[in-house]
């Protein structure tokens, strides 16, 4: 076997391990072993991607090995193959490299779990890490399923990790069930991939696709965009993610912001011979991406507890990477991926030492002057969120703008209205940053603050963030981009072997757009310094003025209750006149009738047990006798 | 066939005379173990029995000139023996465990 090969099995083999090893011995292990696992599988994972990566840039050329058939039913066959390209390598280092460095972090974060309870919560990191190494090293759209159903599961788990919280229960069956409509989505483009193709390996799909109508491939994109949407919490099934914050901070930051829901980029990504062909559902991505990251900005500014307001950055970020995908951009929307899962996996940390630090508190509002009491931390968090406002030189300025710049760049109207979105999302994205940042770290102490003296956190979870926060600094110099043609774009080279090169000219009209955002960007996030600190303007007479605003806001649009009154009600309705109408007189009235005749039936028999040898004696004798006499009949008539 | 057994002195017997007393021999083994109590008396009712189908097995065996009706005879005989002894020996076992007048005092298997 060729070395590809086995070093791709050992990526998802070593996670696997260490899942498996931790659910069954953890609980009586010693805790510093988990320590040294929990993370340590993680880290050999990234080892071997990094030599895989290392492989991929001496020869971009996809390796498909495929290791043995796992399904062969009649016609259809399954085989385990993984695809190892520039596309897989580059995730697997971001699944790896920023989810080796949230598991780290959690060995602090974690540490006043019980000995059990610790074990089970790198049971299911480890697990998770595998599930989303299987679902991006997968060669066909089975195992594609298999690991886009697992993240799902250990996102449940995780999510409900504080079982002993009912609302962490219900957060979790919301992700869960939010999900399952995804992968159903999954399922029937998978079923209809293998009727129009007879294959569901990727390799012999794509190059299948041409030879199709593309009206069945707008049905299969449609589907997947179903996936996609449901797993990256994008309109309209978005309505899980921040519910899920409900799980420890770690999950928040590697499940719910580094990895797990970029899956629908990335699949929009894998799939993208595909999607190149169906337009429709091609213009849908981005339109839903864009939408999206518009339509959470404007909520993130009225949220108040520090981990909702990063779910919903958390949302519109990934409507970037849509936006970006949607639009053919491929490469903008994996340089976005890269540069949130750096800034966004710092920002949820450095929350989490707040709040750890804060008695497990999280409003904003009743924080306050923690930029004197915790240094380090409210340093990362500010790299972290002018990152995310999108403000040079940090990492997330280059990737917006590369994502806004090929928008604007494409230059049809509806490539420009997406721009137009995004833009005024990049307003807003500064501002709610701002905000967080400064009622967070910047004003002075809240009298409501639950801890007079907080403690900085501990190294191992000081350390990651602080790598975090150089990447987040220094990363954005991998990709130089539009407008400074000359500039070097090592993220767009990469990819460009597995997802194509950009099919437009960056044109210097860019350089304008580029202007404007960094401006607008640091602009509002100054402006919420003016909002905030200054308290030039009160953000209290906006509300007062704007009253239905603020409501609307708050309710997030009223998307719950409408998925309430529309579903969840209803159901409720249906099953309890089923109970009451079905069940009760029909199902169950069945099942208890034949058991009460059948014992009704049984004493009354049970009269003819006298117990009495001679009673049964003499029915025997009279049998014989009767037996006999029919016999004689018989013989006498025949 | 003409329902006469035939000795080797010449003389003969109806065939009748056994079946009649090998059915009277049945019936009142049978209506003993019907109506005794005794288990005792219950065993010597059902030995009787077996005892009048031997009868009617050996006269049947003798007019047909057939030996495989004696051979039954003997087969019978010795499951009787085996029954008798297990019989017995369960009874004794009976009556050293518990108070037994009769055998309607082991009713326990009423429904």
């Amino acid at each position: 076997m060729q070395d590809t090969a086995i070093l791709a099995l050992l990526v998802l083999l070593f996670p696997a391990t260490g899942a498996v090893l931790h659910a069954f011995f953890g609980w009586r292990w010693p805790r510093a072993l988990t320590m040294l696992l929990g993370p340590g599988v993680v880290w050999l994972s990234f080892i071997c991607v990094v030599i895989l990566f290392a492989g991929q840039i001496v020869d971009s050329r996809p390796t498909d090995s495929t290791y043995w058939t796992w399904i062969t039913s009649g016609s259809f066959t399954t085989p385990f193959n993984l695809l190892v390209d520039n596309l897989s390598v580059f995730m697997c280092l971001v699944i790896t490299g920023v989810g080796g460095l949230i598991v780290t972090y959690s060995v602090g974060y974690m540490e006043h779990e019980n000995n059990a309870s610790y074990a089970r919560f790198f049971c299911y990191m480890d697990l998770f890490v595998f599930s989303m190494l299987l679902l991006v090293l997968a060669g066909n759209f089975v195992f594609l399923i298999v690991g886009w159903a697992m993240v799902g599961l250990s996102s449940y788990l995780l999510i409900g990790f504080w079982y002993q919280r009912p609302s962490a229960v219900v957060a979790a069956r919301k992700a869960f069930v939010m999900n399952v409509i995804g992968d159903i989505g999954m399922i029937l483009a998978a079923f209809l991939i293998w009727v129009t193709y007879h294959s569901v390996v990727f390799r012999d799909v794509f190059g299948r696709t041409g030879r199709s109508d593309s009206g069945g491939l707008e049905i299969i994109c449609f589907l997947l965009l179903i996936g996609a949407v449901a797993k990256s919490a994008q309109l309209p099934l978005h309505t899980w993610l921040p519910d899920a914050m409900e799980g420890p901070t770690p999950v928040s930051a590697l499940i719910h912001a580094a990895t797990m829901v970029t899956a629908g980029v990335y699949l929009v990504g894998r799939m993208h011979p595909l999607f190149d062909v169906a337009t429709y559902a091609h213009d849908a991505v981005a339109l839903i991406g864009a939408v999206t990251a518009l339509f959470a900005a404007t909520i993130a500014f009225v949220q108040t507890d520090i981990k909702r307001v990063l779910a919903y950055s958390t949302m519109s970020q990934i409507g970037y990477m849509f936006l970006a995908v949607g639009l053919g951009a491929y490469s903008a929307g994996f340089f976005h991926l890269l540069s949130h899962a750096f800034f966004k996996a710092l920002l949820f940390m450095a929350a989490g030492n707040v709040i750890h630090a804060m008695a497990d508190e999280q409003d904003i509002r009743k924080f306050g002057g923690l930029w004197k009491d915790m240094r380090t931390t409210s340093l990362c968090f500010l790299v972290g969120a002018l990152s995310l406002a999108g403000i040079i030189p940090f990492v997330g300025f280059w990737s917006k703008e590369v994502v806004l710049g090929d928008a604007f760049s494409r230059g049809d109207p509806f490539a420009l209205a997406m721009w137009a979105i995004g833009f005024v999302t990049a307003l807003g994205t500064g501002f709610y940053t701002g905000r967080m940042f400064y009622l967070a770290f910047w004003v002075p102490k809240s009298p409501e603050r639950p801890v007079e003296h907080p403690h900085e956190a501990p190294p191992t979870m000081l350390i990651p963030i602080g790598i975090l926060a150089l990447l987040s600094t220094i990363g954005g110099f991998i990709q130089i981009n539009a407008g400074f043609h000359n500039g070097w774009k090592l993220v767009d080279s990469f990819l460009q072997p597995a997802v194509g090169a950009l099919g437009w000219e960056e044109r210097s009209l860019e350089y304008i757009a580029t202007a404007a955002t960094v401006l607008l960007g640091a602009f509002t996030f100054f402006l919420a310094y003016r909002f905030y600190v200054q308290r030039r303007w009160d953000p209290a007479v906006l509300r007062s003025r704007y009253p239905w605003l603020q409501t609307l806001l708050e309710r997030k649009y009223w998307f719950d209750e409408a998925y309430d009154a529309a579903f969840v009600r209803p159901m409720d309705w249906l099953g309890a006149a089923l109970n009451r109408y079905v069940d009760r007189p029909i199902i169950n009235g069945a099942v208890l009738g034949v058991g009460a005749r059948t014992e009704e039936t049984a004493s009354d028999l049970s009269l003819t047990q006298s117990g009495y040898f001679r009673n049964y004696v003499l029915v025997f004798t009279v049998g014989v006798v009767i037996l006999l006499a029919a016999v004689m009949i018989r013989g006498a008539i025949g | 066939m003409d329902g006469v057994l035939h000795f080797p002195d010449g003389s003969t017997l109806d065939t009748g005379a056994f079946l009649l007393l090998g059915m009277l021999l049945f019936v009142i083994g049978a209506a003993g173990v019907m109506i005794r109590r005794n288990p005792l008396v219950i065993l010597i009712c059902i030995e009787l029995m077996l005892n009048a189908v031997n009868l009617t097995l050996i006269t049947f065996a003798r007019q047909l000139q057939n030996l495989e009706g004696q051979l039954f005879a003997l087969m019978v005989m010795t499951v009787a023996a085996a029954e008798a002894v297990v019989g017995l020996a369960v009874l004794v076992d009976i009556f050293r465990v518990r108070e037994v007048e009769d055998i309607d005092d082991l009713s326990e298997l009423k429904g």
